[in-house]
């Protein structure tokens, strides 16, 4: 086992990371003067591996929400389910499960350890049969039916049916009423025994513990499984989008939108990436700019008018959403005024003011032991280190962030829109 | 706790806690709820916030708040009881983490006090163009609620189990009492709330400002204050002897089932019937959801909150059309076997802890703490969470059921598809 210790001085912050023998990785940020402890129990595996092979082994395709059913069939065990065993202990406990991660969550004031014991090992207790499965395709078949009456849901799943040809990204997280259907207990155990191996886990704990204790319990608790080598098989996908425009009828007051600009990277976005991207974003669109004064004083945006840097394995993009009367002329003004920044540079007072914006939002994540987790669970999974994003931001300049434009593609942006019936 | 008196009706509390990296200062106006000024009043606090005599537009304001390191300004507009709250508030990074050691509390704290008191007027209304803005953001916001079917149902079931009362409109308000706002009636508004509001100034954050109540003091001096306590006299909910159902249909894929029920016990002191109301249907361990929703598979969410200051108690449900009839017997038979004890020790024992743990958990975070804080306000001694959790840990069986025995069905709303209409 290794464990490495982080320091900032502008935060007063560290943490310990813990690699333990059989690859599982161990985030602890100590913070005593919380009364929560906040907890998660992760894998790299989501909605979007829905094909590969293990240590090399024949190709195998799962059907899609997969990665999600298990994450509703893990909850329970043999000697009964999860919330069951967490009702004694009155933590707040949950899961969820994204395009490239599933976690399984609590938070507690009280009787931390027994709770840790807890999500350990009912994540680590798979327990299928044909008959618990076919009780969940009815759970989830609800599930589902519930993200189809949801207008911001569907107006960004349109979006990336529209953006990706193959890349797996643009299928639901929960599914479909049919996929789900193909699900049987075998294929749980095949994605279970591929992607809940601790060589591809990872453990992020905030609040008041003693980081040493609790990494030696993990150690001792955890499964010494060797660690497996996972091919996640990603299908082609063209530098293009499917198709510009796409548009959706349902029960709304006024339309909702999601413009976005797919981004063809060269590699995985680094954390240097993220933030040069977050900084362009707020530099187009955030409420001190040029465009957004024009989009209200036009009366084409409100409130709820927002932006996105989404990225994860293999897909990345820039995304503007709200609702307004003309999606079409808002998508037009965010394309006018790319192409007005790329002409005549990033203004400089807008420059230092988001960077300023950005610096303080790092600041305040550490204010709770949820966003702290949250920023570890980015880091296991993009593997960086969360600290260094006070010093990248620090430093930047506004040449650093004018290369970032020429990933901003006319031809590559599409429109989706949720219109009323 | 006891408040610090800063003039006639405007108290300040500090609410001191010292984990936190940022500094929160909220002003929270009370006003009687009547139907007929809360529009007006419910779009004060947004003009108020996006300009002001210093800060010409909202552009220029928004940039000086990125200049405070990305300072959160913050508006929402709720009924506590029965006075609508205006909250205006401003969370930003403590002194210690500026990048120059700059005062960033107190600039953050006059700027908010400048929005509020010192609004861009032309006269004696508020420019036109400023209203209007924000009359049409409103207009959107309210039109809006349909689109989120959850909120929509629940919306839809406090208009009807309130019928005639002043508490059956909604927080925001109508479009049509909306269209009747111009910059006169709000600079009206304006002076009212300064005037007559019960005003409770809260500063959530490691130390509290040299002289940060005086100067708040002397902003209200040149105000004849009389505090309108209207809202004081709470009214509860009575019980029907008919229960009142109502059935809407829109084009949904999901059906949404919200119930309602008056309560014997209520007021601020009522805590037996926040017990009672988790146990039929708070957490994991409730009825609503170990029976109607995992074991039956009735709902994909089913579960019960608590209003103590009107006297009424809500249960919210996600259902499949063909389910509703069914789910409403079931979730029934479930709080009458609460009526009955007819539960568990251990739930009675999770019930508390998980209330416990809810409570204790609202330390670490600044909004929840300022939200417990601004809630208080119907009972002289202001009790602090662990005080409350001191209470529901002394409460007996006995005094849950008998709050449970008070339950009545008084209203039933349902969300349905329109197929088989």
């Amino acid at each position: 086992m290794k464990t490495q210790i982080f320091k900032n001085d502008i935060l007063k912050e560290n943490y310990s990371l813990a690699t333990l023998d059989n690859g599982l990785k161990v985030y602890i940020m100590e913070k005593p003067e919380f009364n929560t402890v906040y907890a998660v129990f992760g894998t790299k595996y989501g909605s979007i591996d829905t094909a590969f092979s293990l240590n090399g082994g024949k190709t195998v395709k799962v059907p899609e929400g997969i990665a999600h059913f298990l994450e509703h069939k893990l909850f329970e065990s043999e000697d009964g389910d999860a919330f069951t065993k967490y009702a004694k202990t009155g933590a707040y406990a949950n899961a969820f499960t994204s395009f490239d991660k599933t976690c399984y969550l609590f938070s507690c004031s009280s009787m931390f350890e027994e709770n840790l014991d807890i999500l350990l090992n009912f994540v680590q207790s798979p327990y299928f049969t044909a008959a618990t499965v076919e009780k969940e395709q009815g759970i989830i078949g609800q599930e589902i039916r519930m993200y189809d009456d949801s207008p911001s849901w569907c107006v960004l799943f349109n979006t990336l049916r529209a953006m990706y040809h193959n890349n797996p990204v643009k299928i639901d997280i929960a599914g479909t009423v049919e996929s789900i259907a193909q699900i049987d207990d075998k294929l749980l155990y095949e994605c279970y025994n591929t992607f809940y191996n601790p060589s591809n886990m990872f453990i992020c704990i905030a609040g008041n513990v003693d980081a040493t204790k609790v990494i030696a319990k993990i150690s001792s608790l955890v499964k010494n499984t060797a660690p497996v080598k996972i091919e996640r098989i990603t299908p082609d996908e063209p530098e293009t989008v499917v198709s510009g425009y796409i548009e959706k009828n349902l029960d709304v007051a006024l339309p909702l939108f999601c413009f976005g600009y797919k981004l063809n990277l060269k590699n995985e976005p680094t954390l240097y990436d993220t933030v040069c991207f977050d900084v362009l974003l707020k530099i187009i669109s955030s409420d001190i700019t040029p465009l957004y004064k024009k989009l209200t004083d036009e009366k084409l945006i409100n409130d709820e008018f927002d932006g996105e840097f989404f990225t994860g394995r293999g897909y990345a993009a820039l995304l503007f959403d709200g609702e307004s009367a003309e999606p079409k002329r808002v998508a037009e003004s965010i394309k006018q005024e790319v192409l007005r920044i790329k002409k005549e540079g990033i203004d400089k007072e807008c420059f230092e003011a988001v960077k300023r914006d950005i610096y303080g939002g790092v600041i305040k994540r550490y204010n709770s032991v949820e966003d702290i987790v949250m920023s570890f669970i980015d880091s296991a999974v993009c593997d960086y280190n969360s600290f260094d994003e006070l010093e990248i931001i620090k430093n930047l300049k506004v040449e650093d962030v004018e290369k970032y434009l020429e990933y901003l593609v006319l031809e590559n942006t599409v429109l989706s829109v949720v219109s009323p019936r | 706790m006891k408040p610090t008196v800063i003039a006639e009706g405007v108290d300040g509390l500090f609410i001191q806690n010292n984990r936190f990296n940022t500094t929160l200062v909220s002003f929270n106006f009370y006003l009687p709820l009547a139907e007929k000024d809360v529009s007006v009043n419910a779009l004060l606090p947004y003009v108020l916030t996006s300009c002001s005599q210093k800060y010409k537009t909202f552009t220029e304001l928004n940039l000086a708040l990125n200049m405070l390191y990305g300072a959160g300004l913050s508006v929402s507009v709720s009924k506590i009881g029965d006075a609508q709250l205006i909250k205006i508030a401003i969370s930003v990074i403590n002194d210690e983490y500026s990048i120059d050691n700059e005062q960033v509390i107190q600039k953050a704290t006059d700027l908010l006090m400048n929005l509020i008191f010192e609004p861009k007027v032309d006269g004696e209304a508020f420019c036109e163009t400023d209203v209007e803005r924000e009359k049409r953001k409103a207009r959107e916001h309210i039109l809006g609620e349909i689109n989120d079917k959850r909120l929509y149902a629940r919306k839809r079931l406090i208009a009807e189990m309130f019928k005639g009362s002043e508490y059956a409109v909604s927080a925001y308000g109508t479009t049509e009492l909306l269209d009747k706002v111009d910059g006169t009636a709000l600079f009206n508004a304006w002076q009212n709330m300064l005037s007559t509001a019960y005003v409770r100034v809260q500063l959530v954050g490691k130390t509290l400002p040299d002289n940060f109540f005086a100067a708040i003091t002397d902003k209200f001096s040149k105000y004849n204050r009389k505090v309108n306590n209207g809202y004081k006299n709470l009214t509860e909910l009575k019980p029907r002897t008919e229960i009142n159902n109502v059935t809407e249909r829109l084009d949904v894929a999901q059906g949404k089932l919200v119930m309602g029920f008056s309560s014997d016990v209520w007021g601020t002191d009522a805590y037996a019937l926040t017990v009672a109301t988790d146990i039929f249907g708070g957490g994991t361990y409730s009825g609503l959801f170990s029976n109607v929703r995992e074991k039956l598979s009735l709902c994909y969410y089913c579960s019960a909150s608590a209003n103590k200051n009107k006297g009424y108690v809500m249960v919210d449900s996600g259902v499949e059309f063909k389910n509703a009839a069914c789910a409403k017997e079931e979730i029934l038979n479930q709080l009458k076997l609460v009526q009955n004890g007819e539960f568990e020790d251990n739930v009675f024992a999770a019930s508390k802890k998980n209330i416990l743990n809810s409570l204790n958990s609202s330390y670490d975070s600044l909004g929840a703490l300022d939200n417990w804080y601004c809630a208080n306000i119907y009972c002289d001694d202001i009790k602090a969470p662990e005080e409350v959790g001191k209470i529901i840990t002394d409460l007996t069986l006995e005094e849950i059921i008998s709050a449970a025995k008070g339950i009545k069905l008084n209203t039933v709303f349902m969300l349905l598809g329109k197929e088989g209409e």
